[in-house]
């Protein structure tokens, strides 16, 4: 038993930090520029995940929450999800079957998307005409399409254990850079004459923030190894993952707008882009009550 | 990254399931100290004439030398097997004497530990006083050293098990005239000096299980000292980590075994249907499961460095607060039968009023909060 990173994976951890700080920072996301995603193609993040890379689960956890950190295009997860259980490579969009019509995710360049359909990971064709704009999420595009077009499902139920873990993974990291935002922000803003920080309601505010980053990014980690290990229990324990991802990133998202005050809540402060990442990533592949309730996980 | 046990391991948890399946008592533990003392005296030397006691503890002293990993497999089939709480020698076991062995002279450590793993001497903790308790830097209480002894006068309070101890972990102000976290040391105090007067308090959930203490000029050999004279600040701090640091391993499993149990309940009496139940409960066996792999989390980082990662703050909180919301919902799933709680009952209502606890001894929710925003996050210090 280790739940901690070893010195391969903190490597990797570290280097994939580094250059999301260096070439996609968070406070771009409002717009990402388009030449992005070729970068990302260029530095191997989005074919990491196919069968020849070998990648096990939890290192790709350990990344995919870096790239979270940075609120990476959401089509890292589709197309990751895809490279290791599909015949697409290269850029899958994200496709989220709702109650009305399915909603496309940056489907720019794209020709096909992939998400959950029922309880199946499926993949759909996208119309050359389907009109795009900006979805909640800024970072990202967002079209409707409008015929219901055949879907093509995969049966094995841990490819959508796979896209649920690095959904979880993105949340994990938007929590945290979340909680870091609002840490740094309370040790610089100064009202009364010193950092807000020092005031317990706000230090405890960001201390409740530490708490529910550290809870999911634990338990991240051990679905990570339990899916990997093909564990029985593996889908109790990703479903678990998904819940306590979705709930510190929304939470944090907010508490987050609140220590910043005014500018928080404005355009052009990145508070915001947290929280509207954080509202798109709860809608895929969702945590199931049913799941975490039955009698024998 | 694996969550999985090498077959040694598996070996020994075999072991430990075996013994415990055969050993446990059948009488229930009773609720007062003054009443479970032999109880626990007698428990406390079967397990460690079995050899489950102070596992990872050096062999110099009575200990087994295995790893922290042994030690929470221990406490995991431990806290599975329903096996009774180590009452009276939880402090020594959980931070007297691990304190001893980081800080004590040879001499301390070789007459104190053996007695402890063996539940021959009964410890208690003497650190917070009547106008010292999150502030624990105010404490008053005073040992004048007069030739090779300590002479002590002042009080604590809140004292679990003094009425029932040998020894404490008293921590005095021993130079006149310092403040705060200077001038203070941590001494042994033998709880049957002449001089000593102790006064039981009855908890809300009906126990008398710690008291007021009273020094009335109670002589102390200076060779009690640990850790030297006027560093009483620094070994509090390691007792304090130790205290705040180990009890949460056998919480993650007593909670995952709770909440699997409130989830029957809620569904044999119909309350799961009531969505707002539902997914509390499903909130809270997520997160069981979670402090499940941040345990595993922090004790891996204890194999790997050395010591447990800042993480640590993070747990105690979490598994205090988490306790508290299963033991609320264990009451609401019982409606109005909390109503006939009387004292000595030992039920859902009894561990619903004594888990106020959690949030208040060693540190409360508060100060538990300041820690990790000013040690975790680096916000600047308000005390
Ligand atoms: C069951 C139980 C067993 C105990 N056993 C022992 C024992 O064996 N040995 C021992 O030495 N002590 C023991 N204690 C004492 C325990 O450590 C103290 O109760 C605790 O540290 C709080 O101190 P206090 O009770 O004086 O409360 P106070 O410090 O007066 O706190 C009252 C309230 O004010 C809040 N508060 C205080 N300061 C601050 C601040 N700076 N910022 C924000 N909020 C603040 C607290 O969080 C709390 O809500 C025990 C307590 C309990 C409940």
């Amino acid at each position: 038993m280790d739940l901690t990173p070893d010195e391969d994976q903190m490597a990797l951890q570290t280097a994939t930090n580094d250059w999301c700080r260096a070439h996609m920072p968070l406070a771009e996301a409002r717009s990402r520029p388009e030449g992005l995603w070729q970068q990302l193609e260029m530095m191997g993040w989005v074919g990491m995940t196919a069968p020849a890379m070998d990648l096990d689960h939890p290192t790709e956890a350990l990344v995919f929450a870096e790239l979270g950190r940075f609120l990476a295009p959401v089509a890292l997860l589709s197309s990751a999800v895809a490279a290791r259980w599909t015949k697409f490579d290269g850029k899958v969009a994200l496709a989220l079957a709702g109650t009305d019509n399915i909603r496309l995710f940056d489907s720019h360049n794209a020709t096909h998307a992939l998400g959950l359909f029922d309880a199946n990971i499926g993949s759909v064709n996208i119309d050359a005409d389907c009109e795009t704009r900006r979805s909640l999420d800024l970072s990202t595009s967002i079209a409707h399409l409008q015929s219901n077009p055949p879907v093509e499902t995969i049966n094995d139920p841990r490819a959508a254990l796979h896209l649920q873990l690095l959904v979880a993974a993105f949340s994990v990291g938007c929590a945290d850079a979340a909680r870091d935002m609002a840490a740094d922000y309370a040790t610089l803003r100064q009202q009364f004459d010193r950092p807000i920080g020092w005031f317990q309601s706000l230090k405890h505010i960001c201390s409740d923030m530490a708490v529910r980053a550290a809870v999911a990014r634990s338990q991240l980690y051990y679905a990570a190894c339990a899916l990997q290990a093909g564990e029985s229990d593996a889908a109790f324990h990703v479903t678990a993952a998904k819940r306590l991802a979705d709930q510190a990133a929304l939470d944090n998202g907010r508490a987050n707008i609140q220590v910043h005050g005014g500018i928080g809540m404005t355009d052009e402060a990145s508070p915001h882009l947290c929280l509207k990442r954080a509202h798109l990533l709860q809608f895929l592949a969702p945590a199931e009550s049913r799941i975490l309730l039955a009698v024998s996980p | 990254m694996d969550i999985g046990f090498s077959p040694e391991e598996m070996r020994f948890r075999e072991q430990c399931r075996d013994w415990l399946h055969a050993n446990i008592p059948a009488e229930i533990r009773p609720l007062d100290a003054a009443d479970a003392i032999d109880f626990d005296k007698h428990w406390q030397r079967q397990l460690f004439d079995a050899g489950w006691a102070g596992i990872n503890w050096p062999t110099d002293y009575g200990g087994r030398g295995l790893s922290i990993v042994q030690q929470v497999i221990w406490l995991e089939e431990y806290a599975k097997a329903h096996a009774p709480w180590i009452g009276a020698n939880f402090v020594g076991i959980n931070h007297g004497g691990p304190t001893l062995i980081l800080n004590a002279s040879e001499e301390q450590k070789a007459f104190h530990l053996p007695q402890i793993l063996k539940g021959e001497a009964i410890w208690c903790q003497g650190f917070s006083e009547p106008g010292a308790g999150s502030d624990l830097a105010g404490i008053q209480t005073r040992g004048r050293i007069d030739g090779d002894e300590l002479v002590i006068n002042g009080s604590k309070i809140w004292t679990s098990f003094a009425h029932v101890a040998d020894w404490q972990e008293l921590v005095l102000r021993t130079e006149d005239g310092s403040r705060r976290h200077a001038g203070l040391s941590w001494v042994i105090c033998d709880m049957h000096a002449p001089g000593i007067t102790i006064r039981p308090i009855r908890k809300m959930s009906g126990q008398t299980e710690f008291a007021e203490v009273f020094y009335d000029d109670v002589r102390i050999p200076l060779n009690n000292v640990v850790g030297g004279l006027g560093n009483g600040w620094k070994v509090a701090m390691s007792t304090l980590s130790f205290e705040r640091g180990t009890g949460f391993i056998a919480d993650q499993v007593k909670q995952s075994e709770e909440i699997a149990e409130l989830i029957s309940k809620a569904r044999a009496n119909g309350m799961i249907n009531n969505d707002h139940i539902a997914d509390q409960l499903a909130q809270m066996r997520a997160e069981v499961a979670a402090l499940r792999a941040m345990t595993y989390r922090n004790i891996s980082e204890v194999v790997r460095t050395g010591q447990p990662g800042p993480e640590a703050s993070i747990i105690r909180l979490f598994t205090a607060e988490l306790g508290q919301r299963l033991e609320r919902m264990a009451v609401l799933l019982l409606g109005e039968v909390i109503l006939d709680f009387a004292y000595g009952d030992d039920n859902a209502v009894h561990d619903y009023l004594r888990g106020f606890a959690s949030t208040i001894a060693g540190g409360t929710a508060q100060i538990q909060r300041d820690i990790i925003g000013e040690r975790l996050l680096g916000l600047p210090k308000s005390r």
